[in-house]
């Protein structure tokens, strides 16, 4: 059984026709070739898979793509502007919390929706934020780090 | 692992869903997703539709009342976490569902979700691979339970973690069906059976459609406390909420406990009114009163742990949890 849908995507208006046995994840990944979103447990439990469903950290291999139907959805790819990257990201670099980077977009985008909400976490607020996302590398010293460098930046956007 | 096929309705009215789920065979009912899903890419359930809960308006409802919460069954967790007058009102509600999954889950999971969850094994939520150099387990249609390697019944645990809460609040919860409405108290929902865990689960037809919570009396303390694993996202090994209330002598008035991840069901541990009314709560009489309770819960090896340390820890956990409530140092 197919299904139309309309998601907004990276801020673009998308009308897809997916099978309704598909996952956001597969659909993100093999329809629109978005492959910065990564498949890890496929289970929801690791958070590699992790994109902002309007504003709100979402594993999107435990999503059905029709039940995202309408919705706003933010990746990885979105992240940077014009070519220019995101604060987050950069600080992600300058302090070496990104390893292997197969967690990174879901780390990234956990990040986002936390100094969103909260521009000045302290450890434990981020610590409870990233509970969801598994770094296989086990780097999360620099992880938190680095979101511990952006909590109280005025602009982090 | 990729899903099976199947078809897919997201009716907009109560009246339809509860229609479509009486008219085609062999249907699952999906509200958040994140526990079905999982189960659906191990293949524990085939359904040849999924009929979804997202375009119902009323299940998404939270109405608060003088005496009593009434909350939607598409209530996400995340949703009761934030709310204020939750935290106000029934702590351990709150504290439940903080300490469901991870924080990505609970934006996805819903209320009426966790209270249908279907119950755990170490045999039965794995692959569809790994399950079949065993062959199928009575859960999964075969002769007999893996755990206990005779019996012709499921010994999986239900280990959702806000049930006993409820339960310990007292909540009822609404179910439609083709005969109409009906409400009946959550702990009557469950069967103790592991196969098909509660009524939806044995094939009412219905769907659960919203969770009245009283709203405790003044001066009831509740809590929930839970063991589990990996502290960041895991099922309890062992959830125990409690319910109490001390008189002007700081004795206690009345009590209740209610606990998952042992049993086939939630576990209502009705003597524990008996053991403690009227005392003055001390370590002693705390130690005591759980380790009373804990004989009471009769856990299997459902999980990779030892039924022995999971009574031992049983009787810990509802130790802490009764003096959480009691405001008192153990």
């Amino acid at each position: 059984m197919k299904k139309v849908i309309k998601l907004t995507v990276n801020g673009m208006e998308k009308e897809l026709l997916v099978d309704v046995h598909s996952t956001l994840l597969d659909v993100l990944r093999e329809d629109l070739g978005l492959k910065g979103t990564k498949k890890g447990c496929n289970q929801g439990e690791c958070g590699a898979c992790t994109v902002l469903i309007d504003g709100n950290p979402v594993p999107s291999c435990s999503l059905l793509a029709v039940k995202a139907d309408g919705k706003d959805v933010l990746t990885i790819e979105g992240v940077a502007e014009a070519g220019k990257l995101h604060a987050i990201q950069e600080v992600f670099n300058e302090k070496g919390a990104i390893q292997c980077g197969f967690c990174t977009p879901g780390m990234i985008l956990v990040t986002k929706k936390l100094l969103d909400d909260n521009p000045n976490p302290d450890e434990q607020e981020i610590k409870e934020a990233i509970a969801g996302n598994i770094c296989r590398c086990t780097g999360y010293a620099q992880i938190i780090e680095a979101i511990m460098a952006l909590a109280g930046r005025k602009q982090v956007r | 692992m990729r899903l099976n096929e199947f078809d897919y309705y997201d009716p907009a009215t109560l009246e339809e869903a509860v229609e479509l789920l009486n008219q085609k065979a062999n249907g699952a009912i999906i509200a958040g997703g994140s526990d079905l899903l999982v189960a659906l890419k191990q293949k524990l359930q085939t359904p040849n539709y999924l009929l979804s809960l997202d375009k119902i308006p009323s299940l998404k409802k939270v109405k608060f009342t003088e005496n009593k919460l009434t909350l939607g069954s598409m209530v996400t967790l995340d949703d009761i976490i934030k709310s204020s007058l939750i935290q106000e009102k029934l702590p351990a509600l709150k504290q439940a569902a903080w300490e469901v999954a991870s924080p990505l889950l609970r934006y996805q999971a819903t209320i009426g979700g966790n209270l249908c969850l279907n119950t755990r094994c170490r045999f039965y939520n794995q692959t569809s691979f790994w399950r079949s150099t065993r062959g199928p387990c009575f859960k999964t249609g075969g002769k007999s339970c893996h755990v206990t390697g005779t019996e012709e019944r499921c010994y999986a645990a239900f280990c959702a973690d806000i049930p006993p809460v409820l339960i310990a609040y007292g909540a009822r919860i609404n179910l439609a069906g083709m005969q109409g409405a009906r409400t009946i108290s959550l702990a009557d929902f469950y069967n103790g059976e592991g196969r098909f865990p509660n009524v939806i689960a044995a094939g009412s037809g219905e769907i659960l459609t919203g969770i009245e919570i009283p709203f405790p009396q003044t001066g009831v303390k509740s809590v929930y406390r839970k063991f589990r694993l990996r502290d960041s996202i895991d099922y309890p090994l062992v959830g125990a909420a409690v319910a109490l209330k001390l008189d002007a002598q700081n004795k206690i008035e009345m009590i209740t406990l209610s606990c998952t991840g042992t049993a086939s069901g939630p576990v209502n541990i009705k003597s524990i009114n008996e053991v403690l009314r009227g005392a003055v709560l001390k370590p002693e009489a705390i130690w005591d009163a759980a380790a009373a309770a804990a004989v009471e819960l009769h856990p299997l090896k459902t999980s990779l742990v030892s039924p022995r340390y999971k009574r031992d820890i049983s009787r810990v956990v509802i130790a802490e949890a009764i003096a959480t409530a009691g405001g008192v140092t153990l």
